[in-house]
């Protein structure tokens, strides 16, 4: 008997998308950063959304965010995520807002405002997907 | 708020149309079939099934129709063709934009009896709005990217607005029990309801997480049906067999900005848009909130109640869960919301539905649940970040 697993819900890949996971590919996710105005932004784009700029650049990011929003799936939508399992939105330092999974211990109370960090999980059929972690309490 | 845009409000719209038929297909007939596995029809049988009805409502020939709005979910060429509709004029939009271009047609002279059609196959087709295939996502990118992460399905978007929101704004999850179970209530006194069967806040708190904060009774339902509307240029209206119900305003604003990573949901809670698609709304009927007899608020999830009694005024923001709690939305309350049952309990017609029961109120066809001198219904739709808003008036 091979084993099987699901495979991971396939990321949308526009132009701009690809070259983020490429990186993410390497444990090394960068954001688009612009040259004129400073603003870090995601999801990826042709221009910058604040000032119209083309001039972006990949840089990398610090990894650290606080959780704003969460929910817990109690019905399996898709293969690779049987329930009970949850989705986090974070804002990360540099400023955009990403969407994600927190691997491992929960808050104990309101998820809101917990600092996590960013991880790195390999899912069972070899796709690399950023995640976070609860920072340890202070 | 933006001044400029707000007193920019096309004011020339103002009772520029009415709605003069409106018609719906079998929903209760074909919520039965499709659970015992039938097709009754296809999307376009539904909204054929539906401009019958209004046509014959209004009281006026399929030939008289020179403009033609269908639904997202039929093709524009071959719902015209199927209704035998050569128009000098069309178009395709969802709900509320429909209603806005078939006034802005007519206002324009580009059209004069605009033909509404709308149907959808979504239950018997198997339509997923949740999961891999999840509908929507080719328009609304935040549908689909975060796959990856298991997040496809629309309530799950609702579930992280809502608990940002409530820790934001101090609201239960009992309080927005009273959504489901209020317009529960209202389904319990309109026969062309699907779910009519009374509903308690402790079968709701008893009933099991989806994605967790939002229950089973904060999802619409997904069944088979049509709806459709007849609009014609006030004069014309006027002479028709049944009193006009006019658009008397309209408003609009969209948040795009930052949109895939959801934060006009779960940052701003659509209220930027909301208020100001309210100043150019209430400015242009020179009425305010407490005006208003009647809400109807496009609901595909109960969450988008205490969003929009926030955004347009009705209550200050942050009491939303004490409105619902103390002043109530159902048969009864200080503001009757949703008052057919709305997605929730009537019927998912993508904001169509709210059309018709909002003519309906307007008329005075509504039996038991009727709302007495009723003069304002609005509607609003926030669906993704476009908060688009009509006041209907007699």
């Amino acid at each position: 008997m091979t084993d099987t697993f699901a495979m991971t819900p396939p990321p949308v890949l526009g132009l701009y998308d690809r070259k983020m996971w490429d990186h993410i590919k390497n444990k090394d996710l960068r954001l688009q950063c612009c040259l004129d105005c400073g603003t870090t932004q995601y999801p990826p784009a042709p221009g910058c959304a604040k000032c119209l700029s083309v001039n972006l650049q990949w840089k990398p990011i610090s990894g650290l965010a606080k959780i704003i929003s969460w929910a817990k799936f109690h019905k399996q939508y898709l293969p690779a995520y049987p329930a009970p399992y949850n989705v986090i939105a974070v804002r990360l330092q540099e400023g955009p807002v990403l969407i994600s999974n927190l691997e491992g211990d929960s808050p104990s109370g309101s998820w809101i405002n917990a600092d996590v960090y960013l991880v790195y999980v390999t899912m069972p059929d070899g796709v690399i997907l950023p995640r976070f972690r609860l920072a340890e309490e202070s | 708020m933006n001044t400029q845009r707000t007193q920019a409000a096309s004011s020339g719209l103002r009772r520029a149309a009415a709605v003069v038929g409106v018609g719906n297909s079998d929903w209760t007939g074909d919520w039965h079939r499709t659970r015992n596995g039938e097709q009754p029809s296809d999307s376009y049988g539904y909204g054929l099934a539906a401009l019958n009805r209004a046509l014959a409502d209004a009281g006026i020939h399929r030939d008289e129709v020179d403009g033609l709005i269908v639904g997202p979910t039929t093709a524009y060429e071959r719902c015209g063709e199927v209704l035998g509709i050569n128009p000098r004029w069309g178009d395709q939009a969802d709900a509320v934009k429909s209603v806005i271009k078939a006034c802005s047609a007519i206002q324009s002279g580009l059209a004069s009896v605009v033909a509404l059609v709308y149907g959808n196959d979504q239950r018997s087709a198997g339509i997923q709005y949740g999961g891999p295939a999840a509908m929507g996502g080719d328009a609304f990118l935040s549908y689909v990217y975060h796959a990856p992460w298991g997040l496809t399905s629309q309530g799950a978007l609702y579930a992280l607005t809502f608990q940002s929101y409530k820790e934001a704004r101090g609201m239960t999850e009992k309080e927005l029990g009273e959504v489901a179970v209020a317009q529960r209530h209202w389904a319990s006194l309109n026969d062309q309801a699907i779910m009519r069967k009374r509903i308690t806040l402790d079968d709701y708190m008893n009933a099991q997480y989806i994605c967790e904060p939002l229950r089973l009774y904060d999802y619409c339902m997904i069944n088979d049906g049509g709806v459709a509307l007849i609009i014609v240029d006030a004069d014309r209206a006027k002479k028709m067999r049944k009193d006009p119900v006019y658009i008397e305003a309209v408003g609009r604003s969209d948040l795009n900005r930052g949109a895939t990573s959801l934060e006009p949901r779960l940052i701003d809670f659509y209220l930027p848009a909301q208020k100001e698609a309210a100043a150019q709304l209430f400015n242009m009927a020179a009425i305010e909130p407490k005006d208003v007899d009647i809400f109807q608020v496009y609901d595909s999830f109960s969450v988008h109640i205490p969003l929009a009694l926030e955004g347009y005024g009705y209550c200050p923001v942050g009491d939303a869960g004490k409105f619902l709690r103390e002043q109530k939305m159902g048969p009864g309350g200080k503001l009757p919301i949703n008052t057919s049952g709305g997605h929730l309990s009537e019927s998912y017609m993508q904001g169509w539905n709210h059309q018709i029961e909002s003519v309906r109120q307007l008329r005075g066809e509504c039996g038991q649940r009727q709302i007495e001198n009723c003069r304002y219904v609005h509607y609003s739709s926030d669906v993704a970040g476009n908060a688009v808003s009509i006041l209907y008036s007699k």
